[in-house]
C-alpha cells in the first residue's frame, strides 16, 4: 500500500471544527497511547506497552486487535527461547493518523485558549 | 496477542465529546508517554565507552616508527584511507587494526542494542548505523584499492588527503556513524556528543595537537619524540570516555527514578 493509499483510507480532516479532525479509532486514550509509544520506537513489547498504560493483557490484547484491523500498527509474534514475546510497530497510516490526532488536539486546544471576540 | 490465550475486556470508546481539558490532558499524557518511552531506549553509552576504548587499544600504532637514513622503519600500511598516508608517521597495520575495530564495534553495537529492546522492551532503529559505518568502511577500503586500475586513479585526488594523512579518518566513521545514533535514539544529548566528537576528530585530523602542549610546556626527549603523535589520538578518546561515563550514569539514574 502506497503513501497515497493510506492517506486516502484516512478520514477526511481537512476542515470545520476541529473535533471533526478525530478518528474514533486512534482517540481512544490507550489505542492513541499505544500508537504513541510505537511512534518512539522501531517496535515495543507487548510487556512495555501493558507496563506503560496500565493496561490489562486480555485489554491490551484487545486495543491492539482494534489498531491492527485498521492498518495503524502491525504485530510480530514470536519466541526468544521458550518465552512468547509480541512486538508491536507502527505503519505508515498509523503514523499519519497518530499526527493527525495530535494536530486536530491542539488545534482544538488552540481555538479554545484564544481570546474571544467581544460580540 | 503475547502468544498465550487472553481474555479480552471490555474495551471503553472514545467519547465523541471532547473538550479543551481533556484535550489537553491527553497531549500532556501523550507527552509523558514519548518522554518515558525515549528515555528507556537510550542506551548510547556503550557505544561511546566502546569506541572509546578501541581509540585508547589504537595507541601502539601511532607510535612513530624509528626514523634512519632519512625515512621511517616503516612503509606504512596498504590502507592509506584507514591506516594513514604511506610513509607517515604511524605504524604498519593500523590500517588493518581500524578495520577490524570498526566493524568489531560495529557489530558489538548492534549486539548490545539488541539486548537492550529485549530487556526494556523497545527496539532501536539500527539499520541506519549498520548500513553507514559499514558503507564508510568499505568505502575507505576500497576507494585506494581501485585506484591502483588506471581508470580509477582521479579517486586519489577525490580523496581529502589532510584528512587521512594521519591515519585518524576512522575517528570520523565514527563521529558520522554517532551522528546517525544520535538520530535513530531521538537523542538531543547524543546530537550534541557526536558534533563535539566530529569537532574533535576534524582537529586531530587536520591539526598537530602536540603543537598546543609544546605551547603549554611539553618539551620531549629524544625517547618521548616517537609519542609525539599520541595527543590526537588521546584527544578524541578522552571526550568520548568522558561522553560515554557522563551518559552512562545519567540513564542509570532515569531509569532509577522510572
Amino acid at each position: 500500500m502506497t503513501a497515497a493509499d493510506e492517506a486516502a483510507e484516512l478520514p477526511d480532516r481537512s476542515n470545520g471544527h476541529p473535533t471533526n479532525g478525530l478518528d474514533e479509532t486512534v482517540h481512544q486514550r490507550h489505542r492513541l497511547g499505544i500508537l504513541t509509544i510505537a511512534a518512539e520506537a522501531e517496535s515495543a513489547d507487548f510487556g512495555y506497552l501493558r507496563d506503560a498504560l496500565g493496561l490489562t493483557p486480555g485489554n491490551l490484547s484487545r486495543h491492539l486487535t482494534v489498531l491492527e484491523e485498521a492498518g495503524l500498527i502491525k504485530v510480530d509474534k514470536g519466541y526468544e527461547g521458550k518465552r512468547p514475546r509480541t512486538w508491536v510497530s507502527i505503519t505508515g497510516a498509523g503514523r499519519s493518523a497518530l499526527a493527525a490526532e495530535l494536530a486536530a488536539l491542539t488545534e482544538l486546544l488552540r481555538r479554545h485558549s484564544a481570546p474571544q471576540p467581544l460580540i | 496477542m503475547t502468544g498465550e490465550s487472553v481474555e479480552p475486556d471490555p474495551v471503553p470508546e472514545a467519547s465523541a465529546e471532547v473538550g479543551p481539558a481533556d484535550a489537553a490532558g491527553l497531549l500532556k499524557e501523550m507527552r509523558l508517554l514519548r518522554r518515558n518511552a525515549r528515555s528507556a531506549r537510550h542506551a548510547y553509552w556503550f557505544p561511546l565507552v566502546l569506541f572509546s576504548l578501541l581509540t585508547f587499544a589504537a595507541i601502539p600504532f601511532y607510535v612513530m616508527p624509528t626514523f634512519k637514513g632519512g625515512i621511517y622503519a616503516s612503509a606504512g600500511p596498504s590502507m592509506p584511507i584507514l591506516g594513514g598516508a604511506p610513509g607517515f608517521a604511524v605504524q604498519n597495520y593500523l590500517g588493518y587494526y581500524w578495520l577490524a575495530a570498526l566493524l568489531g564495534g560495529l557489530a558489538l553495537t548492534l549486539w548490545w542494542y539488541r539486548r537492550h529492546a529485549r530487556r526494556t522492551g523497545l527496539k532501536t532503529p539500527s539499520r541506519g548505523y549498520l548500513i553507514t559505518v559499514a558503507a564508510l568502511t568499505g568505502v575507505a577500503l576500497i576507494i585506494p584499492l581501485l585506484a591502483h586500475f588506471r581508470p580509477f586513479r582521479f579517486l586519489y585526488v577525490a580523496v581529502p588527503g589532510d584528512l587521512v594523512i594521519r591515519g585518524t579518518f576512522p575517528f570520523l566513521i565514527i563521529a558520522i556513524g554517532l551522528c546517525v545514533l544520535a538520530w535513530a535514539e531521538r537523542s538531543r544529548a547524543l546530537g550534541l556528543i557526536a558534533l563535539i566528537y566530529t569537532g574533535t576528530a576534524l582537529v586531530a585530523s587536520l591539526y598537530d595537537v602536540e603543537n598546543v602542549l609544546f605551547r603549554l610546556g611539553w618539551n620531549p626527549s629524544p625517547n618521548q619524540w616517537q609519542l609525539t603523535d599520541l595527543p590526537n589520538v588521546l584527544l578524541p578518546a578522552v571526550v568520548l570516555l568522558a561522553a560515554g561515563v557522563g551518559a552512562f550514569l545519567v540513564q542509570r539514574k532515569q531509569r532509577r527514578v522510572a
